[in-house]
């Protein structure tokens, strides 16, 4: 190795905790199977010629990124908050932290330099993932649903963004990896459970009002990314039952598209910065 | 360089640093001694910035909290454990040299070929897969190649071998007279010769601080003559390691050692002080 070879000098130091932690998550051996899983769910998909099937009245391109967001809003967020919460907590136990900042790392560099480093890894290969699966419907002659693809990527976006957010927050305020990956199970199965379980529970025995329970459902981001990309391809809503008319009329398709974009993203912004409010807060490592 | 007024840290209840005052001036070079759980660690950390405390604590004139940037342009650390790190050496070097100051990655180059590390051929391998030594090795050529104006290190010598010590301790006699130490150590004898100053800590206070009459003899040199009844090959390698040659006659050895390490020599040839037939030490 020549010592100027891996030179970065004139880097600011947000780019050098970036690429760091980009090199390092992409030799880690969760990347490769994050990869396998999500890059290769459309290689597998195409290959069992999901697109040729039809259910439900979806076929070609349109039923393959159905199928894809069903195994998205199942995977993707615990894969997010498992590799995410251990990012403080783990190198705090570690002593990783206690090197790297003694280094005149800015502490904004180095969290936020480690949350964009995550964010590019997560969605990077399901957007990789997304550009494959265009190409092979256009070489195939398919009708692309641009529309949806361009809705669908940025939900896809902004999920990652909110886990990521709370995987953090996750991180910064707990002191043993253990609290923190329990947590983030936790937390993965109370809005999974939410979905439906609890919310028809809840529903029956109190009777309560339509809107108010549809109310709760749509503050759960998994919810709001399920519902969002359910509207992509069935306008009406009509899987969804009475409640489309409610978050129809209350919405629109329009609006409720944009919120489905913007409360995730508003949601991974609280998070974030209160995770980094955590970290600066107290003893550092 | 560094002002401590009544400084405290707690941990739940338990106090870890009660009250501490201490005033070093430039070019104070500190042996900072104390059992486990004296409150060295807690005190390195606070003068790093990475814990909160009661009472004033100054490095280079300023909080080293609310300033830490500013503070650790000028801060060496040198860690007692080396910390398991993802990356590999060369990324270590780029990701320092990036936050510095100064180009570091040419000195850090050559202080390793003094530590007789490798980097042309460790470099691609990732840190924590490095032995201790080698780890050790590099997270002090890194350090030194800053050029600090203080330099903080917590058992530096500890996973080093007889002849990565004795190149070590002749870098720290190379540093400019200007450059603060704080050496933390279990052994205060391996950190006589380095220090002018030694701080003893217990239970979060300081117990001693007293000033070395000596002075620094850094890096000074200790000829040394051993004479053997028998050897044998473990006997051998312990002498080679501490690159002793042998004479002319058989059973007789000689070479060098740096004066801090030897108590650490004589505590390594002590296994075998059923096949020695003399030992002569004195100023080479």
């Amino acid at each position: 190795m020549n010592p100027s070879s891996t030179s970065q000098r004139g880097s600011t130091p947000f780019k050098s905790v970036t690429l760091l932690d980009l090199r390092e998550s992409v030799r880690a051996r969760w990347f490769l199977v994050y990869l396998l899983i999500f890059g290769g769910a459309v290689v597998v998909l195409i290959s069992l010629g999901i697109t040729e099937s039809r259910v439900m009245g979806f076929t070609g391109l349109t039923r393959l990124l159905i199928t894809y967001f069903q195994l998205c809003i199942a995977i993707l967020p615990i894969f997010i908050l498992i590799t995410t919460v251990r990012t403080v907590v783990g190198e705090r136990e570690s002593n990783v932290l206690e090197y790297l900042l003694s280094m005149p790392i800015p502490l904004g560099a180095y969290y936020w330099g480690k949350l964009t480093a995550r964010f590019l890894v997560v969605f990077l290969p399901v957007f990789g993932a997304l550009a494959l699966s265009i190409t092979w419907g256009t070489l195939q002659n398919l009708t692309i649903p641009w529309q949806a693809v361009s809705y669908y990527t940025l939900m896809l976006a902004t999920l990652a963004w909110c886990f990521l957010g709370f995987g953090m927050f996750l991180s910064t305020l707990v002191r043993k990896q253990e609290w923190a990956m329990g947590l983030a199970f936790l937390s993965w199965l109370l809005l999974l459970l939410f979905l439906d379980a609890i919310l028809i529970g809840v529903m029956l025995q109190h009777k309560l009002q339509e809107e108010v329970i549809i109310g709760i459902t749509l503050l759960n981001p998994l919810q709001v990314f399920r519902t969002g990309a359910m509207l992509l391809f069935d306008p009406e809503l009509t899987i969804l039952g009475p409640a489309s008319y409610v978050i129809l009329d209350f919405f629109g398709k329009q609006g409720y598209l944009t919120f489905c974009i913007g409360y995730p993203m508003l949601l991974g912004w609280v998070f974030s910065l209160l995770g980094f409010r955590l970290f600066k807060k107290g003893d550092l490592v | 360089m560094i002002q401590l007024f009544q400084v405290s840290k707690s941990f739940q209840r338990q106090q870890v640093l009660d009250r501490l005052d201490l005033q070093v001036k430039d070019g104070d070079r500190i042996a900072l001694i104390g059992q486990n759980g004296a409150g060295k660690t807690t005190l390195i950390r606070s003068l790093l910035g990475q814990y909160e405390h009661q009472g004033k604590l100054r490095v280079l004139e300023r909080d080293p909290r609310s300033e830490r940037v500013e503070v650790l342009q000028h801060v060496g650390f040198v860690p007692q454990h080396p910390p398991p790190l993802q990356m590999n050496a060369g990324e270590l070097i780029a990701f320092a040299d990036s936050l510095s100051e100064k180009p570091l990655s040419q000195k850090v180059f050559e202080l390793s070929q003094e530590l007789e590390l490798d980097l042309h051929e460790h470099s691609s391998k990732p840190f924590f897969k490095l032995s201790g030594g080698m780890k050790q090795k590099l997270l002090i050529a890194l350090t030194l190649s800053k050029e600090p104006d203080l330099l903080i290190m917590d058992e530096p010598a500890a996973n080093l071998d007889p002849s990565g010590r004795k190149a070590f301790f002749h870098q720290l006699s190379r540093l400019p007279e200007s450059t603060t130490m704080l050496l933390s150590s279990h052994r205060v004898d391996e950190l006589l010769s380095l220090v002018n100053r030694v701080v003893e800590m217990d239970c979060g206070s300081i117990v001693l601080d007293e000033p070395l009459n000596e002075g620094i003899s850094q890096g000074r040199l200790m000829g040394c003559e051993l004479t053997l009844h028998e050897v044998n090959n473990s006997i051998r390698k312990v002498l080679e390691s501490w690159q002793f040659r042998n004479g002319a006659e058989p059973g007789r050895y000689h070479g060098e050692i740096v004066e801090e390490d030897r108590t650490r020599f004589i505590s390594a040839i002590s296994h075998f002080s059923h096949h020695i037939r003399g030992l002569q030490l004195g100023n080479s």
